[in-house]
């Protein structure tokens, strides 16, 4: 019996991840999952943390599935705000549908 | 003019040491477009070893040596950390197109201090057979984390004077440990704290020492592969940044070799000592100083601090830095 969630998309920088992730966390995000990306934006390929040379892939994408829009939408919103200026990354958003909905 | 020819052909001569050979067969490689490349792992690893085995031996001879002779250089680290900062500030951050909070920055790195750099001129000192004291190597916190704490505070002062979001302010406390909880000084410390406290003479002998001029070679070459591949991003930044980050190194080194002399005159510090403290104050960090400056100073532009000390700065206090204090060093004290 699949209901529906919403779910917000953050690709950013590895470097900072650990930050996100306690802003994720203070909006009402539940948990999140974070997989290995590489990629270039409008600022050029980024990498500080180490060599160029030796990791393609310094960015991450993050995803969190929440019950509600709204929650999603402060999530997206507090990253962007807080991160957005400094560091590159995008958002988006997906409808998603799930099992296991007290997960979320 | 003897003298003249005598100090160019010292200066030529360093060129075949592995160090430098490999940083500019890993710059010409890069340059041809090689697909050539050293795993992420590998390269961590290597500064790893490096700093470990320089810890580990610094440590291992402090046991013996008088730590008050460390006092005064360790004092001239720390100011000549924080001049280079304050003269970055006041010189290239006036200079036309440059961003102030940029230009900072990248002064923070060049005041700050480039493991690789150490090690390479390590290794061409004792090719040289020039003899330094073993704890020489400890200046390495004391220029590199003041460095980082002023450009980090003068860019925080002058980000809130605009009132552009200056940072929350970050206290100094947690600036310092954030700079010692890094890989390379990390590293450094703990083989510090081994040697001195701990009996490591058989994995130093058995593991560390013996891989190091080989690590060294390879760190080298993905230094100079990463140089000339961050030169694109130095394009994109004023062109202010590839003259400082040319001039520095050798500024700040032969700045530093004058205070060290003096110390040498004051106390007895060593001539390798001076030079090695000219080295790292000509060198520029790029592995453990970027990552804390985007922190602490996010709106920095990476590509300025970045370019400006990985692409020219390191090169340049590698390949034209270290040879040039070597043969000053021995024009000056007559070995």
């Amino acid at each position: 019996m699949a209901h529906k969630a919403s779910k917000v998309v953050i690709i950013t920088e590895k470097l900072i991840l650990d930050k996100v992730a306690r802003v994720i966390e203070t909006c009402g995000g539940k948990g999140y999952t974070v997989v290995a990306a590489g990629g270039k934006g409008g600022r050029g390929v980024h990498s500080t943390g180490r060599a160029a040379v030796v990791d393609e892939f310094s960015n991450v994408k993050i995803e969190v599935i929440t019950a509600s829009r709204e929650t999603a939408n402060r999530i997206a919103d507090e990253v962007a705000a807080t991160f957005f200026n400094d560091y590159s990354g995008i958002t988006y958003f997906e409808e998603v549908e799930i099992l296991r909905p007290e997960k979320f | 003019m003897e003298l003249a020819i005598d100090f160019f052909t010292r200066f030529v001569g360093q060129f075949q040491s592995p160090a430098l050979a490999f940083l500019i067969g890993g710059m010409a490689l890069a340059a041809f477009g090689s697909r050539l490349q050293i795993p992420d792992a590998i390269y961590k690893f290597c500064v790893f070893m490096l700093l470990m085995r320089i810890g580990i031996e610094g440590g291992m001879e402090i046991r013996e040596a008088e730590l008050a002779e460390m006092a005064l250089p360790a004092l001239l680290a720390v100011i000549i950390g924080c001049m280079i900062v304050v003269v970055g500030r006041f010189s290239l951050a006036l200079l036309p197109n440059v961003r102030t909070e940029d230009a900072i920055a990248t002064a923070g790195l060049f005041g700050a201090v480039s493991a690789s750099t150490l090690a390479a001129s390590m290794v061409m000192l004792d090719e040289q057979n020039i003899a330094f004291e073993a704890w020489v190597p400890a200046l390495y916190p004391f220029m590199d984390i003041p460095a980082l704490i002023v450009a980090i505070v003068l860019a925080n002062l002058y980000l809130e004077r605009r009132k552009n979001g200056g940072r929350r302010s970050t206290s100094i406390g947690s600036i310092i440990a954030d700079s010692l909880r890094g890989s390379a000084l990390s590293a450094l410390i703990l083989g510090l704290l081994l040697g001195l406290l701990t009996h490591p003479e058989v994995v130093y002998e058995g593991f560390y020492d013996p891989l190091f001029r080989g690590l060294l070679s390879v760190l080298m070459l993905t230094m100079g592969m990463e140089a000339w591949n961050r030169l694109n991003e130095l394009r994109s930044v004023a062109h202010w940044y590839a003259v400082y980050g040319a001039v520095a190194p050798l500024v700040n080194g032969l700045l530093a070799f004058g205070l060290g002399y003096i110390a040498h005159l004051l106390t007895g510090f060593s001539p390798g000592g001076v030079i090695l403290l000219a080295v790292i104050a000509g060198s520029s960090s790029d592995i453990s100083g970027p990552p804390t400056l985007r922190a602490a100073i996010p709106s920095a532009n990476p590509s300025a601090y970045i370019g400006a000390s990985t692409s020219i700065g390191t090169p340049i206090a590698i390949a034209v830095g270290i040879p040039l204090y070597i043969a000053l060093g021995q024009a000056v004290f007559g070995f």
